[in-house]
């Protein structure tokens, strides 16, 4: 078996990488181009954790477990949510109405009210 | 699209679509008492599990009630009204004054004889615990429960325990 060796010795692969000619013309503004994008990187440092987070939205998530975990837990939470919201409306008219019965019979409840 | 900001998006949709079923459906019957001509008395059948015929008699003794009460409402205004003037044209307390503040407390009286006496009557119409119940609630959220001076000079019974 041939051992590894490394790279930067390698006289021969060395000798064979300097006579390596590119011929493929590079496409108009290729080096602009680059450049362009470079700054671009360098003024807008993506944060670790907007990194994380487009990772976990296109690795983690497509995932069949971690996606059912996420509809299940987002389901629940908008089930949750919507019952509570539901009890205070709920709550709050029949609060508003007892008062409104008890307003329509006392002259002197406050804010008295006849239909 | 990719599938990750798909599933992103139909989470957040399926979320809100569970929220808006939930809120319609539990605020269905409210919607509806809201909806009648006499939401209060719809509320009340609700809240004391009044029958059809329960209701039936609560609602006339109701609309035979609000008539009176509305005459007695008018003759407070006026009394008030008049009080208010007197007191407008005078730096001490007239015969006329006294006079007056002694009928309103008599009008006041009077008022809350004949609420009393429409809340037992309508206590009288429901099941027996219901009635009880609606009873020490009326009272305690009518003007026969004092919240006036001794309220605040501490002489409330809850600010005795």
């Amino acid at each position: 078996m041939k051992p590894n060796q490394d790279p930067e010795n390698d006289a021969h692969l060395r000798t064979l990488l300097r006579s390596w000619v590119v011929d493929t013309p590079l496409p108009p503004g290729f080096k602009d181009s680059v450049w362009r994008r470079i700054e671009r990187a360098d003024l807008q440092p993506e944060s670790p954790f907007w990194a994380g987070l487009m990772n976990l939205i296109d690795v983690s998530l497509p995932r069949p477990k971690v996606a059912f975990a996420y509809l299940t837990v987002l389901l629940a939470v908008g089930l949750t949510a919507g019952a509570w919201a539901a009890q205070i409306k709920t709550s709050h008219a029949e609060t508003s109405l007892g008062l409104r019965y008890v307003q329509s019979l006392d002259p002197y409840h406050s804010a008295a009210v006849h239909p | 699209m990719k599938k990750g900001p798909a599933i992103l998006v139909l989470g957040i949709l399926a979320s809100l679509a569970a929220f808006a079923a939930v809120y319609y459906l539990g605020t269905l019957h409210c919607r509806d008492m809201m909806r009648g001509a006499k939401p209060e008395l719809v509320w009340l059948k609700h809240e004391f599990k009044l029958n059809d015929a329960e209701f039936t008699r609560i609602t006339q003794l109701h609309e035979a009630y609000l008539p009176r009460c509305r005459e007695r409402c008018k003759h407070i205004a006026e009394q008030d009204e008049k009080l208010q003037q007197l007191l407008a044209h005078s730096a001490s307390i007239t015969p006329e004054i006294q006079t007056l503040l002694a009928e309103r407390a008599k009008t006041r009286a009077d008022c809350e004889a004949e609420m009393l006496k429409h809340f037992l009557e309508v206590s009288r119409t429901m099941p027996l615990e219901q009635g009880k119940r609606y009873l020490a609630w009326v009272q305690q959220q009518s003007s026969l429960h004092s919240g006036g001076m001794e309220q605040s000079h501490g002489m409330d019974d809850e600010h005795h325990l």
